[in-house]
């Protein structure tokens, strides 16, 4: 852990592709036990920074440290202490619900007997037993979501980096999944998260609005609401977007 | 009606200008195999390895040695090893054939009517070792003509060669290439034509918009005919001014044949796309369906008429053994409408037949 | 290191489930093997041919007698004029012409030497030069049966002294085509499964989104790598047994040489080719793409590995080409050990070219092989 006290230290951080600037000198930072929301359109930056976070892309120019660990150096120490679930459902559809766990549990470098337990674990907690050994691809898209989840968590990461993890889910899904957000949250792990819907919006302890790969608000929800006067973070956003285009 | 056809066929055209590394592929791709190729097909054999020993040592065998060496055909390795090596030769692949001329040659060649000479070949490539085989036959009758002048055969046979009078490969193996890769890039090219629109959800939006399953069809072959089109009067240019391949019938008539050939390539991409679900699928079996037929049962290079009865039909089947009658008919022996008109009306049929099932299998898919 | 084996679990898991795979390493080699086997024979036979027989003599039937009882030709009966003969073969249905000319019989009885003539289709070079060897040889015999009938001096009959080549064809005395080309289909089968399998199944993992999801977790690149590389070598040489086991069966084809020096070359060649393979995944973005890449390299690779064409044959900077073609040496090595039982000593320099060009495109694709999105 580094002396800063932060989960996540980002600075100033820059993601060019080709002329185009992704991600545009940012700079934030999530405390620990944070459930730290990203709220922005479709091409706003999110996915580029979290992938900077991640260790997946290297960053143009500017400083990130994550759990302790330099995004330029030390990307392989970064991999051990974090669980990242992608925007796509990214676990093997022709492996069945067990073989998916067992897989990734063995990739995290637990031995037989902890994968073991915590194929039972998991399994009684996402109430799978009766689907474990169906394909992944048989599930409904809600309970694919939560498995991929409870896969990125395997190894116990205090840092979870969440890419859209509800988009494409009914709003019963939605709202189970955010329950499980809260949960982790008060182990005291810390989630980084995106997403494009308002209401999950309001479920962050902090969000940071981005568009155009700037960051142009960062606060808690209720103080965003007080601040542009509105009702919902649907208002804040528009008034947001507005105020920007200005 | 026509309006809608339009729209659709300038829309295909736009994804394809749009997307210049594949185009690049496909106009390139073709063409430098063809050079490669062109290049590296020949079955005439050159530089022969040959061992020789020369037991005899005599004025007869030199003479008859120095007759190998004269011809360009063969590559002398090695001279006078030991018998007991041939097979150590064989194995390290120094050379293809050994000649053992036997001790008693020049008396022999003197006292009897016929006196043998021994040759052994490497025959694991056994198209090869007929080669050798005849190139060394020839040898030995010459020898023969020239050492016994009063020698005079009751009848001789005076071969004469039409069309390609110096039996080159090029002449042979070009316009087939040009046959076999023209119909792997149309085929490869529609194979994933609509698929990809499936597989993307595009095809559900122009499915709801008042176009008729043929105009899709339709307007998807025109563009790619023309794009093909382009491809092998590329790939012609080349043969005929690099590889200097004649084109002794009409260049109009060839053409037109092409077209039709390329229509077939393409509708049968467009059926594979009609019935597979995924590009990936698509692709496998337009590659598995095309390259090994075309290549190895059409005439390109192995004969038909030396395979068992049964590929023989298959080869009937396959449209690269109908074009590649009408290419080098037209290009190397002037051929006119009238001779090929079975392979042509072959060609047509069979496209017509393949767009008539992707309209069909296309438009019960909908329902 | 233990990771390795989940990821190479996993693979197995997803090939045995999936029926393409399986019906791809127990039916194609089978399927391969008797279709080129059987259709691809280079030895030419069945030509077709028509006789203007202008003598209607008993010598001249004789002649044609002669060629239309053979294997090597399809007689498809007598033209009444050469201009009908020459049409048939402008139209493709006869690739020779064999003119007997008037008087043939009178002319050879008066000692005059007649000639015949024969005209052959050059289109086909390989075909009409083999065409006109075999029309040479059949007029030999009948000018020898002839010799004697037509009375020779004794005294110049003593003058007659030929040289005459006796062939023995080693390895393969009957010529079979088969022999040759399925070893061939074996080393061709191998590449496929090594280098165009692994390619695929990479760029499939990329399209689908869980090569990104590996890339967050603490393997390394070369677990990544080896956990793809091992189950697609394992695979081939599943495949690579069962050829040989159907090779067997339907030819009689068995192995003369060494079993494990073959497998030790195949090894070797397949680094090379599982190299390829996950380089073109470094390069190609989607499916399509690593199809087309494949297609290229595979088609290349077969037709300038001396499969079909001995290397020999080409021009020299075709031949230069080919040395980058790891399946140049394979084809050597496998015919070599299958069909002459050539001892691994003979063929170090192959097994050397092979290991060097594999252990460098290997190394070279792991490098590429990033654990970042770009």
């Amino acid at each position: 852990m580094t002396n800063s006290g932060y989960t996540v230290h980002v600075e100033n951080l820059t993601r060019m592709f080709g002329t185009f600037k992704a991600v545009d000198n940012v700079s934030f930072q999530v405390k620990p036990g944070e459930i730290f929301g990203f709220l922005g359109a479709n091409g706003a930056g999110k996915t580029t920074t979290i992938r900077m976070l991640c260790g997946l892309l290297l960053p143009t120019s500017g400083k990130a440290i994550v759990a302790g660990y330099d995004v330029y150096k030390d990307t392989e120490a970064i991999k051990r202490h974090i669980g990242y679930m992608a925007q796509r459902f990214s676990l093997y559809e022709d492996l069945t619900v067990r073989e998916n766990i067992e897989f990734y549990g063995g990739v995290y470098g637990l031995n037989r007997k902890q994968i073991k337990t915590k194929t039972a674990e998991l399994l009684d907690y996402l109430k799978l037993w009766e689907h474990a050994d169906k394909l992944t691809a048989s599930l409904p898209l809600g309970w694919k979501q939560r498995m991929a989840l409870s896969t990125a968590l395997l190894h116990n990461p205090d840092l979870i980096f969440l890419d859209e993890p509800t988009s494409g889910v009914d709003p019963e899904s939605r709202r189970n999944f955010w329950m499980l957000i809260y949960e982790l949250s008060e182990q005291g792990k810390t989630i980084f998260v995106t997403t494009h819907f308002m209401d999950e919006a309001e479920y962050c302890h902090r969000l940071s609005i981005m568009r155009d790969g700037k960051i142009v608000e960062l606060d808690k929800p209720q103080s965003l609401k007080q601040k542009y006067k509105a009702d919902t973070m649907q208002d804040v956003f528009m008034k947001v977007v507005q105020k920007v285009e200005a | 009606m026509n309006q809608i056809l339009l729209s659709i066929i300038k829309k295909e055209f736009w994804h394809i200008l749009r997307d210049p590394q594949t185009l690049v592929i496909i106009l390139l791709m073709p063409i430098l195999m063809l050079f490669l190729f062109g290049y590296a097909i020949t079955l005439e054999m050159k530089d022969i390895t040959t061992v020789i020993i020369d037991h005899s040592k005599t004025p007869h065998s030199r003479q008859f040695i120095e007759k190998i060496r004269s011809t360009d055909f063969f590559n002398i390795t090695g001279f006078n090893i030991p018998e007991s090596q041939i097979e150590d030769i064989f194995f390290r692949r120094q050379a293809r054939c050994v000649l053992v001329i036997p001790s008693d040659f020049a008396s022999d060649l003197q006292t009897e009517m016929r006196t043998k000479i021994q040759l052994i070949i490497d025959a694991s490539d056994p198209n090869a070792a007929n080669f050798i085989n005849n190139y060394f036959a020839q040898l030995s009758m010459r020898y023969n003509n020239e050492n016994n002048p009063r020698l005079a055969m009751p009848f001789s046979v005076e071969p004469r060669i039409f069309y390609n009078p110096d039996l080159k490969s090029d002449y042979f193996f070009v316009p087939g290439l040009i046959a076999v890769l023209i119909l792997l890039i149309s085929a490869l090219l529609t194979s994933i034509a609509i698929v990809r629109e499936k597989e993307i959800g595009t095809m559900e939006q122009i499915l709801v918009s008042p176009v008729h399953p043929v105009q899709i069809i339709i307007g998807k072959v025109i563009p790619y005919t023309i794009l093909g089109f382009i491809d092998s009067i590329l790939i012609l240019l080349v043969g005929h001014f690099w590889f200097g391949v004649p084109v002794i019938g009409s260049i109009v008539f060839l053409l037109f044949a092409l077209v039709i050939y390329i229509l077939t390539g393409l509708s049968f991409g467009l059926m594979i796309s009609t019935i597979t679900d995924s590009q990936q699928m698509a692709m496998m079996a337009a590659l598995l369906s095309t390259i090994l037929p075309t290549i190895m049962l059409s005439g390109f290079i192995f004969p038909i008429k030396s395979m068992p009865l049964i590929f023989q039909y298959v080869s009937k089947i396959v449209p690269a053994t109908h074009f590649l009658e009408i290419i080098r008919g037209i290009m190397l022996k002037g051929n006119t409408l009238l001779d090929l008109k079975v392979q042509l009306g072959y060609l047509f049929g069979l496209a017509g037949l393949l767009i008539l099932v992707s309209v069909r299998k296309f438009s019960t898919k909908l329902e | 290191m233990h990771r390795i084996l989940y990821l190479i679990q996993k693979e197995f898991r997803q090939i045995l489930r999936q029926r393409a795979y399986l019906g791809l390493i127990f039916i194609m080699p089978f399927l391969q093997i008797v279709v080129l086997g059987f259709a691809i024979t280079t030895d030419v036979k069945n030509v077709p041919i028509t006789i203007v027989d202008e003598d209607h003599s008993a010598m001249s039937r004789r002649l044609v007698d002669a060629f239309s009882v053979t294997q090597s030709f399809d007689f498809q009966g007598l033209s009444q004029s050469s201009n009908q003969a020459k049409e048939v073969m402008k139209r493709g249905l006869v690739k020779l012409i064999l003119h007997i000319p008037p008087d043939f019989e009178k002319d050879l009885k008066n000692n005059v030497h007649p000639k015949v003539q024969a005209i052959v289709d050059g289109v086909d070079g390989n075909t009409a030069g083999i065409a006109l060897a075999y029309v040479n040889q059949i007029a030999v015999k009948l000018q020898q049966e002839w010799y004697s009938e037509m009375g020779l001096h004794p005294e110049e009959l003593l003058e007659v002294h030929l040289t005459e080549v006796e062939t023995r064809m080693a390895y393969n005395a009957a010529l079979e085509s088969v022999n040759n080309i399925v070893p061939g289909i074996l080393a061709v089968l191998l590449m496929a499964v090594t280098a165009f399998l692994t390619g695929m199944s990479i760029v499939r993992e990329k399209e689908i989104g869980t090569l990104e999801q590996l890339m967050v977790t603490p393997i390394q690149n070369i677990e990544l790598v080896l956990g793809k590389v091992v189950p697609m070598l394992v695979v081939a040489f599943l495949l690579f047994n069962v050829g040989m086991l159907g090779a067997g069966l339907i030819f009689g084809l068995w192995m003369k040489g060494n079993l494990f020096s073959l497998y030790l070359m195949l090894v070797f060649f397949c680094l090379s080719t599982l190299g390829l393979g996950i380089f073109a995944s470094t390069i190609a973005k989607t499916q399509q793409q690593a199809m087309f890449i494949a297609w290229f390299f595979m088609v290349f690779a077969i037709l300038l590995s001396g499969f079909f064409v001995p290397i020999e044959n080409m021009p020299d900077f075709i031949q230069m080409i080919t040395y980058l073609n790891p399946v140049r040496y394979f084809m050597v090595v496998i015919r070599e050990i299958y069909l002459k039982g050539t001892e691994i000593q003979f063929l170090w320099k192959e097994g050397l070219a092979m290991l060097v060009f594999g252990l460098v495109t290997f190394i070279s694709a792991s490098l590429r092989f990033h654990k970042r999105l770009n």
